[in-house]
């Protein structure tokens, strides 16, 4: 007898019905749709320009010409062994100047907001004063304070001391990595400053109610809790100094140290005619340091939960109280603000007011002038610019933040497989050299079918492009310490991703975001070398102005635009400060 | 290229006399009218280009853009925006190396503006125009950081050991201008004389920098008493007040710059209005007064012995050159 086969409907095949409704109940969520999206837009902004670097680098002509495929630039920019002998200065340089920048930003930021030290609020809100400057004015400052010939403060010394030369020499590599310490130091102090705000104290207070002491407390509670922060910083500030170039032009090249940015200047960006192709080789080299760096990092803060310090009850960082070791700490904080903040605008001031750039005698009292001011008072060009950066910072960092926060969510929060990607992406444009990066923005825009070349827009797009590694690494060490139980809370409480989002996750992340934007909002207001190649001309924003002002000598001038920024900045930041809800009164 | 010697302007020139403006023909103004601007990429200093847009605009009530960068980035713009058909200058103002590039790979297009007439012949280039200008590099030093007895008489007393570690200079390994300039020494010393000159310079230990300007800005600061650099700016920096001059050198070494139309300039009529207008007199003397060394008949800079300069244009060097010296010049100056 044979059984009938009752099989009407067969099934079908099991694989394609799993992913089906895989898929399916991968698009029913919304986080899934912001993360199509917000991928999409990463992967376009970092990817399109990029391409056309590695394209650079695997061709024989400039871009726009017919060329072939070749290995060659690789070959001669990886066979030559000096190149790893410079990758080692750089290497050195730049652990040592992002660390030196973490342990001022650590210093700095428990002074002012942990402890009860007098004057905190007041440093707190100048410590991201340098990061307005140009970093090519701090490194200005600094040798004419420490040059070994007649800098001020080695002056200072063989006057006091009756020495026959001064002790310091900005000449060598210490002085090199000092400087880009000093440099990198407020971009630090934002990322671990945020962290530091938004810990639950309810762990250092136990540790306490056990008996631990301050010093016990934060080495054992406070320092790891805000590791990520470290790690986050350290990191940026790594990558941020081993592509500097403007420092090591102007102390590293007077020592005769070279270091990887100054060999690619003199062999790619700086020869004649600017090899592009090259340069993009030793940007891909970069890229490549970058992104190790970046799994490192992701590595050290897998374990999200592990960070997580931001829980639902009610937290607010309590203040340690110092006795009278609170005047040290403020000692401590002015002593580092002095030479993160008075020094150089001290010396920019003297700049600002000097007819030309000298070490003042006492001949140059006599000679001050006020015309630099006048310049910018008078010249309808300045106040152009001005209105320009400051329209391109204030929505620029606002778009680029919008950006950071939702990668940073998909980043630390989802378990979404591709989520690591978003954060590569996000690294690459900004880890190449900033004037390679400006030319592969050029050559991918320049035609693109949306006529946005020479328009605000492509300014927009290459300032969201470079620096969204800044937002989404200020925000992500923020969300990795806010406790899922409030999302979870949120969720069972009825309300969607996009409510949970808006009403726990960015009032929690806020800290994070407001440095992020602050940092941006700063750098913005000066970013020359993606505008520079992007702007049209007309409409020019400052730091192309401040560019051509350098170029031109006319450092008095350059000076002198350059605290106008820093107060324009303080006066945002001030702002800014008081609707983030940093303060925890 | 070979070597071309010109006595400087002023000896070649015709008396001191105010040349007639050639201007702009009624038709060409009308058409740059319509166009309503002149956009220009150059390498030239901001506020000497803004003192000429604003006397253009004065003049012809047409508006000029400007966009300034290092001439290599110039070129990087320009030719990156050509070859994807997207001009966006009308003119290029540059160095000598950077046009001669560019015009290889058919930036440009020839317009003899009326103005060349003011102009020696020895200084038309047949596709460039013009060469408006000289960038004279020599030796300014500060007059307060040394005794008077010690101040340089010529470029090769540069080589004596008594300026061993008072000296600063661009890296001739990394800086297109200084490397042009060792590699055209032998012009004025000859070839042996150059070659050992170098050798006792570096020897010198001189300071490195990355440019021209920062050198001169090192001593006008006093930090290093000595500076290879461009002559001008011991005239633009003593006007400030810095107490610094400059070796007056019978023969001097320096770069040419010249102004040239795009070839497919945005707007054809007023970036010719322009050209006519920059080469013409009043922009020219606008120019020397602020230190520069102006070709056209008659027009000295105010730089005290100016008129005493030999001019010797530097050699233009190929890639493959470039390459060559710049491994040499390691040789001898990282020794």
């Amino acid at each position: 007898m044979s059984i009938p086969e009752t099989t009407p409907n067969p099934p079908e095949p099991l694989t394609s019905a799993w992913s089906r409704s895989r898929v399916g109940a991968f698009l029913s969520q919304p986080v899934s749709w912001v993360f199509l999206i917000v991928g999409s837009i990463i992967a376009f902004l970092s990817l399109y320009p990029t391409y056309f670097l590695f394209y650079g680098s695997l061709t024989d002509a400039p871009l726009g010409l017919p060329g072939k495929f070749t290995l060659d630039n690789y070959v001669r920019a990886y066979s030559d062994p000096e190149a790893y002998s410079l990758m080692l200065n750089s290497f050195i340089f730049g652990i040592g100047s992002s660390g030196l920048s973490v342990l001022f930003a650590l210093a700095l930021a428990w002074i002012t907001i942990r402890t009860d030290a007098p004057f905190r609020r007041l440093f707190e809100l100048t410590a991201i004063i340098p990061n307005i400057l140009p970093p090519i004015l701090v490194s200005i400052s600094w040798v004419m304070l420490l040059n070994p010939s007649n800098g001020l403060i080695n002056g200072l010394f063989v006057k006091i001391f009756g020495m026959e030369k001064g002790p310091f020499n900005i000449y060598s590599m210490a002085g090199l990595i000092y400087v880009e310490a000093l440099i990198l130091t407020p971009l630090a102090f934002l990322i671990v400053a945020a962290a530091m705000k938004s810990m639950d104290p309810s762990l250092e207070e136990s540790a306490k109610t056990l008996g631990s002491g301050e010093f016990g407390v934060m080495r054992r509670i406070t320092f790891p809790l805000i590791r990520p922060a470290i790690l986050a910083a350290g990191t940026l500030n790594f990558v941020r100094a081993i592509e500097s170039f403007d420092t090591p032009a102007i102390i590293a090249l007077p020592a005769r140290i070279e270091v990887f940015t100054t060999k690619i200047w003199r062999e790619a960006l700086g020869s004649f005619p600017t090899n592009h192709n090259l340069a993009a080789t030793y940007g891909v080299g970069i890229l490549a340091i970058a992104l190790v760096f970046v799994y490192l990092y992701r590595r050290f803060t897998s374990q999200v939960e592990s960070f997580s310090t931001v829980t639902g009850k009610g937290f607010r960082p309590h203040q340690i109280e110092l006795g009278p070791w609170r005047y040290v700490a403020s000692g401590v904080a002015f002593l580092l603000l002095v030479m993160l903040v008075v020094l150089p605008i001290l010396v920019l001031s003297l700049v600002a007011i000097l007819p030309y750039y000298h070490v003042p005698t006492w001949q140059t009292w006599q000679n001050l002038t006020l015309s630099h001011f006048q310049y910018v008072w008078a010249t309808p060009r300045v106040h152009k610019a001005f209105l320009n950066s400051l329209f391109l910072s204030l929505v620029g960092a606002t778009l680029c933040m919008t950006l950071a926060s939702l990668a940073a969510y998909i980043t630390v929060r989802t378990k979404l497989a591709a989520r690591g990607l978003i954060e590569g992406l996000v690294f690459i444009p900004w880890a190449f050299p900033g004037t390679a990066m400006a030319l592969g923005l050029l050559w991918a825009y320049v035609d693109f079918p949306i006529p946005v070349y020479a328009t605000v827009w492509i300014i927009l797009i290459a300032y969201v492009t470079r620096f969204l590694p800044y937002g989404l690494r200020a925000v992500s060490s923020t969300i990795i310490q806010v406790h899922k139980e409030l999302e979870e809370a949120s969720i069972v409480c009825g309300a969607g991703f996009l409510t949970t989002f808006r009403r726990i996750l960015i009032p929690m992340m806020r800290p994070g975001v407001m440095a992020g934007w602050i940092i941006l909002v700063t750098i913005f207001m000066r970013e020359f070398s993606a505008t520079l190649f992007l702007y049209s001309p007309g409409a020019e924003p400052l730091g192309p102005l401040l560019y051509f002002l350098y170029l031109d000598g006319m450092r008095g001038r350059v000076a002198a635009i350059g605290l106008v920024i820093s107060l324009i900045s303080v006066i945002l930041i001030a702002v800014a400060q008081r609707y983030s809800r940093w303060d925890t009164k | 290229m070979p070597s071309v010697y010109l006595v400087l302007v002023a000896l070649l020139s015709l008396p001191l006399t105010a040349s007639v403006a050639r201007g702009q023909s009624a038709q060409l103004l009308d058409a740059a009218k319509k166009e309503g601007k002149a956009v220009i990429y150059g390498s030239l200093e901001g506020d000497t280009m803004d003192a000429i847009i604003h006397a253009f605009k004065k003049k012809f009530g047409l508006d000029a853009e400007y966009w300034r960068a290092s001439a290599t980035k110039v070129m990087d713009r320009a030719m990156t925006e050509f070859r994807a058909g997207k001009n966006g200058a009308d003119a290029i103002v540059a160095a000598d190396n950077v046009m001669r590039l560019m015009q290889k790979d058919g930036y440009f297009q020839k317009y003899d503006s009326p103005t060349n007439s003011d102009f020696p012949k020895e200084v038309i280039d047949p596709n460039l125009g013009p060469r408006y200008r000289n960038v004279v590099v020599g030796v300014v030093y500060n007059k307060a950081a040394l005794k008077p007895n010690e101040y340089p008489k010529t470029l090769e007393d540069l080589a004596k050991p008594q300026y061993r570690g008072k000296i600063v200079m661009p890296d001739p390994t990394q800086h297109t201008t200084t490397t042009q300039w060792l590699a055209s020494l032998y012009k004025i010393m000859g070839k042996e004389k150059a070659e050992k000159f170098m050798r006792d310079l570096a020897a010198n230990k001189p300071v490195w920098v990355e440019s021209l300007l920062p050198a001169a800005e090192r001593v006008a600061s006093g930090e290093i008493p000595i500076a290879i650099t461009y002559i001008k700016y011991a005239y633009i920096d003593a006007k400030k007040g810095a107490p610094v001059d400059y070796v007056r050198d019978a023969k001097v070494i320096g770069d040419a710059s010249y102004i040239t139309l795009a070839s497919k300039a945005p707007h054809l009529n007023a970036g010719k209005a322009f050209i006519d207008f920059f080469l013409d007199d009043e922009s020219m003397n606008l120019m020397s007064k602020l230190g520069e060394f102006v070709n056209r008949k008659g027009i000295l800079p105010p730089l005290p012995g100016a008129d005493k300069l030999g001019f010797v244009e530097m050699d233009d060097l190929s890639t493959k050159e470039f390459a060559e010296k710049k491994k040499e010049y390691t040789q001898i100056f990282l020794r």
